[in-house]
Order: C-alpha cells, then structure tokens, then sequence
C-alpha cells in the first residue's frame, strides 16, 4: 500500500491550490451575492487545462483519473464549492458519453469541450421525481432516424449555460427503468429551453435550471447506448460522479476549520485567546478528524473507480460521509464564530449554505444510505 | 537562440518559520520557486515563442530543489540543469560552478532574479556576468531584442533609463517585466519526459563556501503598547497620536 501521491499529481495540487487562492477564494462571496455565472473563471480553468480534464487525450482531453480529479477538486470547492459545482456538474455531463458513447460520439461531443472553454449538463430529476428516478415522465418517441421528446427536467446544474445536454427520457414507459434512454440535446436545439431557478440558499454562483422539452427532435445519432440502457447508464455514472462530490465537501469543511483555527487564535474571551478552551479544542480536532478520514476514504473510493474495481458502495460512503461530516463542520465553524459567524463579512455562513446542497444533490444522503444497506444486507446470510 | 533563466526554491510568504539548533528550520513548510526567478522563467518561455530556439532553466540548490524545476518545466521550459549542494552556498561561491554550466551552454541571454526573497541578496546576476565578463542590466522591466542586442528598460528609484546590451548579457528582474503564467494540465504532463540534468557542484569546482552561518535567529519586535485617551479633549489626543506615528514610529 503507498499513499504518495506522484510528482505530477503533487504538482496538479499546487497548481489547483493557487489558482483557488488567487482566482476563486478573492470573488467567491461576490459572485455568491450577486448571484452571477463565473465566466471568467471558467475561461481560465480552461486556459490551464482543468475544465472538463476527465476527456481521454484521445479526444483532445487532459485524460485526468478520478484519483487527479479529487486532488483539484479539493482545492477548488476550498476557495468556493459553489463554483466548483459548474465543473463538477459539467464532468457529470461527461461522464455517460465517457462510459457508453461509441468513438464517434466521444469525438463529435467531448473534443469541442476540450478545446474551449464549454461544460456539458446531466438531466435526470424532474419536477415530480428525484430519488426515484425510475419514476420519470419524459418520453422520447422514435421518428424515422430521430426521435421527438417531451418532458420537464427539473434542479439541472448548467442546464442553460451547457453546449449539451445529457437528457434522460422513456422510450418504453410499460417497462419502467429498463425503458429508459439516453440522448444528448444541444443547446439551440428547436423546441429545447432553459429557465434558470432562483432564491436559492448557497452555492449561488452556479446556475441551476429547469429544462423543457416541447417535442424537441434529436438525431439517433445522439443516442447514448442502446435503447433502454439509459437507466443503468445514470447509475454507473452517478456512482462514479458522487465521488467528487465527496471530495468537494472535504474542501469545503477544510476551509471551516482553517478559517475557525484562525479565528479561534485571534479571538479573545475571559484574557485568552478562545483557542485555549477545550470547548472550541474539541470542536477543531472533530473537524480535523472528519476531514483526515473524509480525504483518505474519498481517495479510496477514486482509486477503486481508477482500477475498474467496483465502486458504487464506496462513492455512496463518500459522498454521504464527507457531506455529513461537512455539514457539521461548517456549523460548528459558525458557532466558534459566534456573532460574527452569522453575517457575510466572514466566510463561514457561506460554507454552511453552500454545504447544504452537498447533502442532496448526485443522490440524497438517504439514498446514499439505501444503496449502502443493500450493499450490506446482500452480503448478509438469508 | 538560446535563453536561460537561473532559479532558486524558497519558503513561501505564509510560511512559519522556526529555529532549531540556532538555523533555520524549514521542514514543514510550502517551498517553491523564488517569484522573482518566475519572472525570468516567463520571460524565456516569452522570448522563445517570439523567436524560436531553446528555453532552458539552470537551478542551484540542494536536492529537493527539483520541484521548484519541475514547476518551470510546467510553465513551458524546455529543459532544466539542476546543481545540487547542500546547505547554505553565498552568491559569490556559486557563481564560478554556474559560470561553468552557462560557458558550456552558451545562451544569448540569462535572468537571474533582481532581489533573493530569502537572502534579500541582489548579487547573484551581478556576480555570475562577472565570473563570464559579460554585460549586465539590472532591474529589467522590458525587454526587446533587435539586431543581436538587447534593448531593456532599467528602472531606478525615481525613474527609468533604456540601455542596449550586446549579447550574451545577464539580465535581473523585477515585479512588472511580465505575469507568470500557470503551469497547465498538459504541460505538467509533458514536463515529465523533459530532460533534468543533475549536476553535483562539488564536481564543478565548489570546495569552501566563503560565507558561512554561524547562527540564526529571529528578530521579534516589541509593540510600543502606549495607549493614547482621548478624555474631554479629541482634538488633542490626535495630535498626541500623529506626533507619536511621526516621532517614535517614524511611519508618516
């Protein structure tokens, strides 16, 4: 067993940690209170070569592994998560044109994302159906060498902004998941709209929408697999995809405790400072010891999915843990805060905002906890 | 033509700095490239996308100094010669083994840094154009090349000459000359099959350092801790706090 991480990828951290000093930490409460798209950012992800990493070399790509990913993706949800999200989801676009698109496909669809600065999207929630994704309404009718869909998509992260869409809709609804299929839409497609969502909580930077589909035609060419392999498609890419998420949230709560070490050092109570109390003590080794196991069994999870190992109950362990674990992280940096915790001049609201999100998107972690229970009772004896 | 840049690796700015056994301490600390090296390392890459030819870095250091080579090789260098010694080595003790290295590479134009950010030392390009009699420009903030010269914009403290250089020359840096670039995904994956040459300076010459440290310390300053209460009177507390700024702080 070797823990090292390899030049290269020491070097990717680096990197990925002074650009979220330098570029992301700086505007990240800006952009979260105006609620505004970071181009700018995205261009200069970009320019050094972290957007959209994961597309193979083959392809035009930085042929990054899941393992290289969690390693930016750590440092970028530190400096903002909510503007890691844009990225993130965009590499959740990627990802079932990665697993089940043909090479034409993979060439037609990843290259141009390699070559500006574009992300893609991944619509499969609806306005009536979430953690029941079987349940889906959209329909996708064949027409000749085409096909004609009609649906809703509902909580779709770039979703207007996306060159394309990876839409998930039935071309068989009497069989349920096994009817399900892929199709990726692009943006401008006739009949295809985006309407972006407002008032929400964190993570204001990205953008999140609802899409519409009013018989919107789509090329079968642009079919993802075969018919009715879309639903096992989304599964092996959210399994792959929650992994990120985990990682994200690992950021995120490193950022509480270095912001609560800090704090705790400069403020004074009863002529001490607050960081010579055992109250806020445990608090910050709690934190610490959340994010140390956090990080190490995310990258586990990453290097499982790098080895073509099964992965799902482990991403599923991942995301709920690291998100969980976060999420009391970013609490307790606001109740070490005090007062000054709850106002926008410090950063540590945001992270409780923002972290909110981790808990629920890629999968709640109630359904986290489902597929980790099954995964328990199957290995149990009857 | 032939650029070539001399780089060094430091503690970064939020570095902790310890003492132990009266020397500097610098193990769990962030070391990276010095910034005012990055600067020449920009500014080859620059000159060799303008004008073709080769773009290579010289560092001098001890081992684990191949980071920060790594870190110019992802920025676009072509190559790297890494001197290695351990330890502490003076400026003017370095400059025979590096002018060794440079007269066998013959470049038309090395940078070295304008200030050290550890050392604060400014003699490193000084004392390297000497070792190889060849011109040096301080201070550089533009640099043009035409006719087999250089035309580089040197900046005093109260404002700036143009002079022209024949080449070969040393050049010195400083903040403004160009904005370093990031290393990108691909070329953090290239610079992995780039050449580092290693070099052991003690076989190019290096035998005694000629300034050696004794002992290190850190010099903590005392706040003054005078408090200044403005009473019924503001006007004249104020007056007692710029007198004081002017006086013993010596700030305005």
């Amino acid at each position: 067993m070797d823990f090292a991480l390899s030049q290269e990828q020491r070097q990717l951290q680096t990197l990925a940690r002074r650009f979220a000093h330098e570029e992301i930490a700086p505007v990240a409460a800006r952009y979260d209170q105006e609620a505004n798209f970071p181009w700018p950012i995205i261009e200069k992800l970009h320019q050094i070569g972290l957007l959209n990493a994961s597309i193979p070399e083959s392809h035009g790509g930085g042929g990054m592994t899941m393992l290289d990913e969690v390693i930016v993706g750590e440092e970028l949800a530190w400096g903002c998560m909510g503007i890691y999200t844009i990225p993130m989801a965009s590499e959740l676009g990627i990802t079932p044109v990665e697993l089940a698109g043909s090479t034409e496909q993979k060439e037609r669809f990843l290259r141009p994302l390699a070559e500006k600065p574009a992300l893609a999207a991944f619509a499969l929630s609806e306005p009536g159906n979430g953690s029941d994704a079987a349940a889906l309404q959209t329909r996708a009718t064949r027409e000749g060498d085409s096909y004609r869909i009609r649906g809703n998509k509902m909580w779709i992260t770039n979703g207007g902004d996306a060159d394309w869409v990876v839409v998930f809709a039935s071309t068989d609804p009497q069989a349920r998941h096994r009817g399900v299929s892929a199709f990726v839409v692009e943006k401008g497609t006739p009949g295809f709209s985006a309407h972006p969502i407002h008032g929400k909580l964190g993570q204001r930077a990205s953008s999140t929408y609802e899409l519409v589909f009013e018989d919107v035609r789509v090329p079968a060419a642009n079919r993802i697999g075969a018919e009715g392999e879309g639903f096992k498609i989304a599964m092996r890419t959210l399994d792959k995809t929650r992994i990120p998420v985990a990682i994200g949230s690992v950021g995120l709560a490193r950022r509480a405790l270095e912001e609560s070490a800090r704090y705790a050092n400069q403020r004074r109570a009863f002529g001490q400072p607050i960081s010579q109390f055992e109250a806020i003590q445990f608090k910050l080794a709690d934190m610490f010891m959340g994010i140390e196991t956090a990080r190490t069994y995310t990258y586990y999870a990453a290097w499982l999915a790098d080895q073509g190992l099964p992965h799902g109950p482990a991403s599923s362990v991942a995301k709920a843990y690291a998100s969980d674990m976060a999420f009391q992280a970013a609490n307790e940096a606001i109740q070490i805060h005090g007062g000054y915790g709850y106002v926008n001049e410090f950063p540590v609201e945001k992270l409780l905002r923002d972290v909110k999100l981790n808990q629920i998107y890629e999968g709640t972690n109630e359904i986290q906890r489902v597929v980790i229970a099954r995964h328990v009772l199957s290995q149990a004896e009857a | 033509m032939k650029f070539m840049a001399l780089i060094r690796q430091i503690p970064d700015a939020q570095s902790q700095i310890k003492i132990s056994g009266g020397k500097v301490d610098l193990s769990g600390n962030t070391l990276i490239i010095d910034q005012m090296d990055e600067y020449g390392v920009e500014e080859i890459i620059r000159l060799k996308e303008a004008q073709g030819g080769e773009a290579v870095v010289v560092a001098f250091g001890p081992e684990r100094t191949q980071e920060a080579v790594r870190h110019a090789l992802s920025m676009g260098a072509d190559r790297a010669i890494l001197i290695t010694a351990e330890g502490y080595v003076d400026p003017v003790s370095q400059a025979p083994v590096l002018a060794k290295v440079i007269a066998e590479e013959a470049p038309d134009l090395v940078f070295a840094g304008g200030q050290e950010a550890d050392w604060d030392s400014q003699a490193l390009g000084a004392v390297v154009a000497e070792a190889l009699g060849w011109p040096l420009v301080s201070w550089a903030s533009e640099i043009e090349l035409e006719n087999g010269k250089a035309k580089v914009r040197h900046d005093l403290d109260s404002g700036s000459e143009y002079v022209r250089v024949t080449l070969p020359a040393v050049i010195t840096t400083q903040q403004g000359l160009n904005e370093p670039r990031y290393p990108t995904l691909p070329n953090i994956m290239k610079a992995k099959k780039k050449e580092i040459k290693k070099l052991a300076a003690s076989d190019l010459g290096l035998t005694e350092n000629k300034v050696q440290i004794s002992e290190q310390a850190i010099q903590e300053k005392a706040r003054l801790g005078k408090f200044i209460t403005a009473g019924d009177d503001p006007a004249a507390a104020a007056r007692k706090l710029v007198e004081l700024l002017h006086e013993e702080a010596k700030v305005i």
